[in-house]
């Protein structure tokens, strides 16, 4: 079983597979279509640290828009 | 006379470029940064001890020297709050495990009740409500004003003569709300109802006497008062802390264990020790012993006015931009070093807002928390959805912030109106 910071990275990962790209608030939206990956406490901390992991690493483009960050899936990363 | 640039010249951590930016720090109401002084006194610990300490464990040098500096940091805790003895102050790892130990072991039988508010941090409710499940007892709650303000009379109505115990948050850390602590505690002990106050956001920013309140238990948080992490504080008095029943059992709590007839008969030691089981944080100790005396030495008089101050330039410039919903009481002086808002319109998540002021601010990082702040139930009361990934963002202030701070950030939560707008 991953560990929770992984599955909050599936999760996200999953979500922008849905709908690319998709703002904070839109994904935080969609993490009931994935409860099992989407862990954490209602406010959304985890999968914001998720998505910020993953635009670090160059996978995920985070964008500035009047409605807050949109996030943008560039490529898949290889997780076990 | 305090020289704050002096005081803020002891948090290296503000010091620093982090990615080339340098740091705002409005985020001490989940933690607050550590002054050199303290991680010294713990550092002295690491380096120069490293041995166990507490109740009849190593009795050579650097055991008796720990055990000694431990005692020392508890006078000195027992100092802060003026308790009347150094053996009404338990160590714990936080003020959450505080208030578990108190709801966990206080006698409380099926037909008395507990009182407490839906302004509460989960911390402060959760350890009643899952002992009333577990006895049958009822759970009252005070509903806060939707100002977050919490009114003595309906403390009253839920209070009576079956009322066990009466928990409560001193000040809020979501709505900064200052509760009144003396009033509810004398409507609760007309009706020999026991208090349990939160103090985590309180008693790093003003003097409090649990003497002169007579709060019977009280937890508080060293890591929100300069001190370290994994450490915390329960307060009680002395009599009442005796007819607690055992919490964890193990080393360090017992006077003996007897092996008689086949059985085995431990005799546990009295306050503070008896709540203690285990190895202890030593290093800690030592320096939440060092965070209350760097605190005792500005005087918390000197913390309190400059927050106000701070906190009411804070509070009248988020309120002045017309474009934040505020939480909690608009009037200052009743309000603790924070403020939590949420953007009239609905269009940005909290999450976004923070994450803005971490990266999108030329040349500074305005460091801030956003969520529910571990306070559902009043969110869900006055219409923010927690569940919805609704909350808020909090913006909250300590000894080492300054005017110039709280002015840039007001220009740059206006800029962020505009960009939003």
């Amino acid at each position: 079983m991953s560990n929770f910071k992984d599955r909050n990275i599936k999760c996200v990962i999953e979500i922008l597979k849905k709908q690319n790209p998709a703002t904070t608030k839109e994904i935080l939206a969609m993490r009931d279509l994935f409860p099992d990956l989407c862990a954490g406490c209602t406010s959304g901390g985890d999968v914001m640290l998720a998505g910020k992991e993953l635009a670090e690493q160059g996978y995920v483009e985070k964008k500035w828009t009047s409605v807050g960050f949109a996030w943008k899936l560039l490529k898949e990363p290889e997780i076990e | 006379m305090v020289v704050w640039e002096r005081i803020r010249r002891d948090f290296p951590v503000l010091g620093q470029l982090y990615d080339g930016k340098s740091l705002i720090y409005f985020d001490s109401a989940c933690m607050a940064l550590k002054p050199v002084q303290v991680w010294e006194a713990m550092e002295y610990y690491y380096k120069y001890l490293g041995a166990c300490g507490g109740a009849g464990r190593s009795t050579h040098s650097l055991g008796s020297e720990t055990s000694m500096l431990t005692e020392d940091a508890r006078n000195k805790m027992a100092s802060f709050i003026n308790a009347e003895s150094p053996n009404e102050i338990i160590w714990t790892r936080n003020a959450t495990e505080g208030l578990n130990l108190v709801a966990a072991t206080i006698p409380l039988s099926k037909d008395e009740n507990v009182v407490t508010t839906t302004l509460e941090h989960h911390s402060g409710m959760l350890p009643f409500y899952k002992r009333c499940k577990e006895t049958g007892s009822e759970l009252r709650l005070v509903e806060a004003k939707e100002d977050g303000t919490l009114d003595p009379a309906d403390f009253e109505e839920k209070i009576d003569d079956k009322t066990k115990i009466v928990s409560f948050v001193h000040a809020s850390n979501l709505t900064g709300t200052v509760a009144p602590l003396e009033e509810v505690i004398k409507i609760a002990h007309e009706h020999d109802a026991l208090v349990v106050s939160d103090e985590a956001q309180f008693a790093p920013h003003q003097k409090l006497d649990v003497r002169d309140i007579d709060v019977d238990f009280c937890v508080l948080s060293v890591h929100k008062a300069c001190g370290p992490t994994g450490i915390g504080v329960l307060y009680g008095k002395y009599d009442l802390l005796k007819k607690l029943d055992m919490y964890m059992v193990g080393g360090d709590v017992i006077e003996d264990v007897v092996y008689e007839g086949g059985e085995v008969i431990p005799k546990y030691l009295p306050p503070p020790h008896k709540f203690e089981a285990g190895l202890q944080n030593y290093g800690g100790m030592l320096g939440a012993g060092a965070a209350v005396d760097y605190l005792q030495e500005i005087g918390m008089k000197n913390v309190h006015n400059r927050e106000q101050t701070f906190s009411r330039k804070l509070l009248e410039g988020i309120l002045e931009l017309e474009k934040f919903e505020v939480l909690g009481p608009l009037d200052y002086k009743q309000r603790a070093a924070l403020v939590s808002f949420r953007p009239e319109s609905d269009a940005v998540n909290h999450l976004d807002i923070t994450e803005y002021f971490n990266e999108m601010i030329p040349n500074y990082k305005i460091l801030m928390r956003s969520g529910n702040m571990c306070v559902h139930p009043f969110q869900y009361q006055i219409g923010i959805n927690p569940g919805k990934g609704e909350g808020v963002v909090r913006a909250s202030l300590y000894i080492y912030n300054t005017m110039n701070e709280i002015d840039i950030f007001l220009t740059e939560l206006e800029n962020f109106a505009k960009v939003i707008d």
